[in-house]
């Protein structure tokens, strides 16, 4: 009996699991796609098309795509910008804080999303910390608006996917070796220097599947869009949510589920890619 | 005239000193390896040359002019690392040309030195290939070149040699010393592989807690160490423990001998087993030689000789044989007996 033979019934907890509350469910996600909404808004038992193209030649389905694509990209840059030099440090320190402080790094990951969501509103609300201080200090008269807007909802975002990035990061940067930049360093390269043909070169591939992690789950963030965008931020999620509850359009809830499902897989294979192809 | 000149480098970290006062001229063309276990403070007396750490005190010159707080990219230095740190996402040939590309030389200029380099450490043809995709040796080699190629002012080796094995170790050490030879480079080499100090420098610094405990070429270091370290760690001795007796002789094993030895106290004599011979019991002390006997305990074949452990009254002794000579029987009652010149005295360490 050899190893690879035993090896999936390792797999099969796991297996069993993921097919009864998530593969079953998006299998009856797909079939509600298919059916229709009746003229007294009722769901009507079908299998067309007709919710799919609807759906697709409404102008507000591109409209929410984009949305959803810019913020998402948006907040994996800022988050990948505070990051990328964070990880580092913490990759590199080898100070006996080190493990405190890799805690308190990850520790949003620890608080619900809607603790963290009001946090933001005592801090950038109109009455907040940052209006309070500006204010203050005279440097405005009037309060900025850093909430229920896109501000808001992009700082929330990309404060609440940094953990997960800091994580992706620190996993990545296997090939990173103190030793390599001190190669680079007695070849004359200045630390500048060697941080360009060096360090970052052998953290791009933690940067691509850290970005990536990041895109996914803000593609696919549905409290901080909601609460922080105080209505006025319409992304996927947010669409999502409001036809399944508030419309009970279950149909069209479920093509535009099935549709971010789909862009999600595909960035998620485009980015895998991209990290295999640097890691060689 | 010295051409690089440290003089009383000390590091401490924390309330470890990591080196202590050390100070060596070194001639340029010299090779010099800094000999002694892990924890002798060598590797970081090298990393200190290279501008890696920071010297807590003391100074580095080469040719007169000092170094010793310039930043290590300004310092243009050839390290090899003991792990060889070759970029993992450069080819060889971008590994080799990264520290030309950094001092902004013409490209052809750099294609050619590259070519040349790599041809010199007997590479030519794998310039396109990825480190990983070559042997131990092979990127040895790469580190070599990569480090030579930018006419450094000293080439510092760490350790180079340990992660290959005893084979490519003997080739390469004869390697690195002819091209270290053929470009009259001044060299520092740290080890604490004794076979590799005295084969591939001019001279051997031995270190020992941080300190230089004796500086000299090969064969003075070899026959004439200076302190009861230098004498256990450079080759392999006998420390036969001996005392001054009432009546004014030197006592070991309850015989008396004809030694130069301090006035009073215990003390040890070591004598390399190479140096000794296995004589029959009846035969007697010649002039000038020192005697003692025991019974052999066993004789083992380490191929190019023969280690006989032989016991006596005041202990075990080894003595090294030619094999091929007839080895005596175990349990038989010998004679040891070496030059009385082949004898070196060390005051007894307090234990």
């Amino acid at each position: 009996m050899s190893a690879t033979r035993r090896l999936p019934w390792l797999l099969l907890p796991a297996g069993l699991f993921v097919l009864g509350i998530y593969a079953w469910p998006t299998l009856l996600l797909l079939r509600n796609a298919f059916n229709e909404v009746g003229p007294t808004g009722a769901m009507v038992e079908a299998m067309s098309l007709k919710t799919a193209t609807e759906t697709f030649a409404d102008g507000f389905t591109f409209e929410l795509t984009w949305n959803s694509l810019w913020l998402s990209a948006t907040a994996t840059t800022i988050a990948l910008a505070l990051s990328y030099p964070l990880s580092l440090f913490l990759f590199r320190t080898t100070s006996r804080w080190r493990g405190i402080l890799a805690v308190i790094a990850i520790l949003p990951m620890l608080i619900s999303g809607v603790v963290r969501v009001f946090g933001w509103l005592a801090i950038l609300g109109d009455r907040g910390l940052v209006n309070g201080l500006l204010q203050s200090l005279g440097l405005i008269s009037a309060p900025l608006k850093l909430v229920f807007n896109w501000t808001g909802v992009t700082i929330g975002l990309a404060e609440s996917i940094m953990p997960y990035m800091i994580l992706a990061l620190l996993a990545g940067f296997g090939q990173l070796d103190r030793t390599l930049e001190e190669a680079s360093r007695s070849l004359g390269a200045s630390p500048a220097r060697t941080f360009l043909r060096v360090t970052l070169p052998l953290s791009l591939p933690a940067i691509v599947l850290a970005a990536g992690l990041g895109f996914v789950l803000s593609m696919s963030a549905y409290i901080t869009p909601k609460l922080l965008g105080g209505g006025r931020v319409f992304v996927l999620a947010t669409e999502i949510f409001e036809q399944a509850t508030t419309n009970t359009n279950w149909p069209v809830a479920a093509v535009l589920a099935l549709y971010t499902l789909a862009l999600l897989l595909v960035l998620l294979a485009l980015s895998n890619l991209l990290a295999r192809r640097l890691r060689r | 005239m010295s051409y690089l000149e440290l003089a009383g480098l000390q590091k401490r970290f924390g309330n470890a000193t990591a080196v202590d006062d050390v100070s060596l001229s070194v001639a340029k063309g010299e090779a010099v390896a800094l000999l002694g276990p892990s924890g002798c403070g060598k590797t970081t007396t090298l990393r200190m040359l290279a501008g890696l750490i920071e010297p807590d005190r003391g100074t580095i010159r080469i040719d007169g002019a000092e170094i010793t707080r310039l930043p290590a990219h300004r310092r243009n230095m050839g390290y090899v690392f003991q792990s060889y740190a070759l970029f993992p996402h450069l080819s060889v040939a971008r590994n080799v040309a990264f520290g030309l590309e950094e001092r902004g030389r013409p490209k052809a200029e750099i294609a050619r030195q590259v070519e040349e380099a790599l041809a010199l450490v007997r590479l030519s043809g794998l310039d396109a290939r990825r480190p990983r995709e070559l042997s131990g040796g092979q990127q040895q080699r790469v580190a070599l070149a990569r480090a030579l190629v930018i006419h450094p002012s000293v080439l510092l080796l760490d350790e180079s040699l340990s992660n290959l094995d005893a084979k490519l170790r003997d080739a390469m050490r004869h390697e690195i010393r002819s091209i270290q030879r053929a470009l009259g480079i001044t060299t520092l080499f740290v080890t604490h592989d004794q076979v590799e100090a005295l084969t591939m420098c001019d001279r051997i610094a031995v270190m020992h807690r941080g300190r230089i405990a004796q500086i000299g070429a090969p064969e003075e270091i070899y026959e004439k160490p200076a302190t009861r370290f230098v004498a256990e760690f450079v080759g392999r001795a006998n420390a036969l423990p001996a005392e001054r007796g009432p009546d004014g002789q030197v006592r070991l094993w309850n015989e008396t001998l004809a030694l130069a030895a301090p006035a009073d106290g215990s003390f040890d004599v070591f004598v390399r087993p190479q140096r000794m011979r296995i004589v029959p019991v009846s035969e007697p002390a010649g002039p000038d030689t020192a005697r003692v006997s025991g019974r052999v305990l066993r004789s083992v074949f380490v191929g190019d000789h023969v280690e006989v452990l032989i016991e006596g009254a005041g202990g075990q002794l080894t003595v090294e044989m030619p094999s091929g000579s007839p080895a005596p029987a175990e349990g038989s009652e010998v004679a040891v007996v070496w030059p009385a010149t082949e004898s070196r005295v060390f005051a007894r360490e307090a234990p």
